[in-house]
């Protein structure tokens, strides 16, 4: 479930933090592009992905040296790009208002199973990646960090500024908008068809 | 039965229930269909969305192929040679220009608008205050343009938000004011009948246009050959072969054609790019003439300046200002009358008949022709402002480091730079003049300007850097940063010396780069003045809303 991860990466990191150019080298095309993956999956352009995978190992050149090798170097990875795409985020005021006031009104129901595995089906990851593009940047955030790198609830929470007993509620929500883009585009092209 | 909601399920597949919690609702799953279905559909939706996100759609983009490394190569010896070459630069540049020329200035008369009034304020360019009302109708639509933009900016990206905002605007612009009022014609010849008038403006396109009665608007005409000889009570706006002035126009001439000849009244200005033009012996025009014209005739009477670049001005008739040419030769003949300065500025010294009445003697500037660029002091001059213009940027980078980088960072977004660097190069110059005609604004607009100045000789720097940025990779460091800056102005530097060579081009040149260059600042600046949320909380933590009931939230326990 988690974003490819390359070869054991701990003597990479060693020789990068004694300086070893040709080790960051290493690291570097290990693991940039998947964050470049993963900022492209949450930041709205193209563009802004390649500026935030660039910046991210900028600042990992910087902070090496405080990562601890007994946690896994891909999880710190990419909770310094979750908080840097974040953090452009809301430099750039992409926030969403709205969800901050309606997130308590999720309802708790239990939907039509078969209607959500009908809206699921024969859907492909190219109309998912659309309708991902369509939600709001905390909603799209929270996905990406638990479903792209695997993030934990502690960790989402913590990215995000919100408390961790309602990274749940953030997520079904998210889930929510998700099903809801996809059926506006379902619709969309039903009456283009006919 | 009581069905789990779909929260609980999602918790307990993500295995975030607690032990006892996650005990019942596995027990619940087993008993009850419905609630295994929906787990088993909210599974395939966390499958389908990491398959879609993992999915390598896009390759890694060449840019970011690789590390840029090369930035941490040191560039620092350069200061101390650039900082040299720009002292000693700054030295010669008072000593070797500012200072000459603040005498020349001083000993000329010449203050330093004389020639912007001369164009604006008394010259072809003015059409009195109802251009000011337009102007302040163009201030006010671009004030509407920023509201819109900042309407926008929260639903659309910025980039888009302006390039809206720019097409918005031109179509505004281009609606044509007032069209029930005009009147359009067309054919192989078109006129204006004796004893016929017209309403509001006309547009003429034809081989031939003749307007013999009364236009009380003004006239666009497109044709070979133009004839005017009734009235026209506005403009006569040109593009001809030939126009020929003989009845009155009591606005302006503005015109590009081969051959003007004027012989009845203009009372304004004329503004006229052609080969030929000549201001008959029975002409008057009442305001100034600019011209770019290969020839210039004044037999007639003019009541103010002329402004002239031409290969050949003969004046014969009465010139009411003063006179100030440049171009090949210039002839004042016996009848010839002056009544300001004359000064020409040419390959041969004017020739002045003994009888021309002047109000003060021809001054005269030779021309020198030589090729700069086969002098050697060219290349050390060239040397020293490029040093001093980098050195300009070390300052500016290392008083204001944080707003240098977004400055940079906004300049590599390129469309949204360059279109609000389109609408400052142009709005905030206009912006100035109204705030100083109101005299209280007079401050506000001076400011105006200086910040605009500053922003244009800050703005080939920005550009230097992106260019520095393409070539070596982002450096992080300020002197990384100032490294890249000084090897795109050279190159930057470099390219436009060999473009300068084609006026057009190095125009063109010149008008890219300082709009990208000012867009990005003005971004940069928008962005750093607009609110942001607290610092150190990035979305600003909301007020939880209340659990629901039957779940329960606690440390990670499997199922």
């Amino acid at each position: 479930m988690t974003a490819p991860v390359k070869t054991d990466p701990t003597e990479a990191i060693t020789r990068a933090k004694a300086g070893d150019a040709l080790a960051w080298g290493e690291l570097y095309r290990d693991y940039a592009p998947a964050i470049f993956r993963f900022c492209r999956r949450a930041l709205p352009t193209r563009e802004d992905a390649e500026d935030a995978t660039m910046e991210v190992f900028m600042k990992l050149r910087d902070k090496l040296g405080q990562y601890d090798q007994s946690r896994s170097f891909s999880a710190w990875l990419y909770r310094v790009a979750a908080n840097h795409c974040w953090d452009t985020l809301r430099r750039r005021k992409i926030r969403q208002d709205k969800e901050t006031e309606d997130v308590d009104s999720v309802p708790l129901e239990h939907p039509d199973a078969n209607q959500l595995d009908k809206l699921i089906e024969q859907r492909t990851s190219e109309e998912v990646r659309k309708a991902l593009n369509k939600l709001g940047a905390r909603a799209r955030m929270a996905l990406v960090m638990r479903y792209y790198s695997d993030m934990s609830y502690d960790e989402i929470a913590d990215a995000l500024g919100v408390r961790r007993a309602f990274v749940g509620v953030v997520l079904l929500r998210a889930r929510h908008e998700l099903r809801q883009a996809l059926e506006r585009t379902s619709a969309l092209a039903a009456g283009g068809a006919t | 039965m009581n069905h789990l909601d779909e929260m609980t399920c999602l918790l307990y597949l993500e295995r975030q229930l607690d032990r006892p919690r996650a005990q019942e609702v596995s027990a619940h799953a087993q008993g009850c269909a419905a609630c295994r279905t929906l787990m088993r559909a909210l599974e395939r939706e966390s499958r389908l969305l990491t398959r879609a996100m993992l999915e390598e759609d896009e390759p890694l983009p060449a840019r970011l192929k690789e590390f840029q490394e090369r930035a941490k190569r040191s560039l620092q010896w350069i200061w101390g040679v650039a900082f040299g070459l720009a002292a000693t630069g700054a030295y010669a540049l008072y000593t070797g220009y500012i200072e000459p020329w603040q005498q020349q200035l001083e000993q000329a008369g010449f203050g330093g608008t004389n020639m912007l009034s001369l164009l604006v304020f008394q010259g072809a360019f003015w059409k009195g205050w109802q251009s000011m009302i337009t102007l302040l109708e163009a201030t006010a639509l671009l004030t509407l343009a920023g509201f819109g933009a900042v309407l926008f900016r929260r639903r659309i990206r910025r980039g888009t938000a302006t390039a809206l905002m720019l097409a918005g605007l031109c179509a505004v612009v281009a609606l044509p004011q007032a069209v029930s009022a005009s009147e359009f014609r067309k054919g192989h010849s078109v006129e204006v009948r004796e004893g016929e008038t017209i309403k509001g403006d006309i547009f003429l396109f034809a081989d031939r246009v003749r307007i013999e009665g009364t236009v009380d608007g003004d006239v666009y005409a497109f044709s070979q050959d133009v004839g005017v000889s009734g009235h026209v009570t506005g403009d006569v706006i040109a593009f001809a072969h030939t126009l020929r002035i003989g009845g009155k126009v009591d606005g302006n001439i503005r015109a590009g054609l081969n051959t003007l000849t004027v012989t009845g009244g203009v009372s304004k200005n004329a503004l006229i790019f052609c080969d030929y033009a000549n201001l008959d012996s029975s002409g008057n025009i009442g305001g100034s003439i600019t011209a770019f014209a290969e020839n210039l005739n004044v037999d007639g009477k003019l009541g103010r300046d002329i402004l002239i670049f031409s290969k050949h001005v003969s004046i014969s008739g009465v010139v009411g200002g003063g006179i100030q040419a440049k171009g090949g030769t210039m002839s004042i003949g016996a009848t010839g009358e002056v009544g300001g300065p004359v000064r020409f500025e040419g390959e041969n010294a004017p020739e002045v008949s003994s009888g021309a009445k002047l109000a003060s003697p021809v001054e005269y500037k030779k021309w020198e022709h030589r090729r700069e660029y086969l002098n050697k002091n060219y290349y050390i001059w060239r040397v020293i402002w490029t040093a001093a213009f980098i050195l300009f940027g070390l300052v500016l980078l290392m008083l204001l480091p944080k707003f240098g980088r977004e400055t940079i960072s906004a300049a590599e977004q390129f469309g949204a730079p360059i279109g609000l660097g389109v609408l400052v190069f142009f709005g905030v110059p206009i912006a100035a003049v109204i705030a100083c005609i109101t005299v209280v604004g007079l401050p506000l607009g001076i400011l105006a300007v200086g910040i605009w100045l500053l922003m244009l000789f800050t703005a080939e720097l920005v550009v230097g850097t992106v260019v520095g940025n393409w070539i070596l990779g982002r450096g992080s460091s300020s002197w990384e940063i100032v490294g890249r800056m000084a090897l795109g102005f050279v190159l930057v530097r470099i390219a436009y010396t060999f473009l300068s060579q084609v006026h057009v081009l190095a125009l063109l040149g010149a008008l890219g780069i300082w709009t990208w260059g000012m867009g990005a600042i003005s971004l940069a600046f928008y962005r750093r003045f607009q609110p942001v949320i607290a610092p150190g909380s990035p979305a600003g933590p909301f007020t939880p809303p209340p659990l629901p009931p039957n779940t329960t939230v606690g440390g990670v326990q499997p199922a």
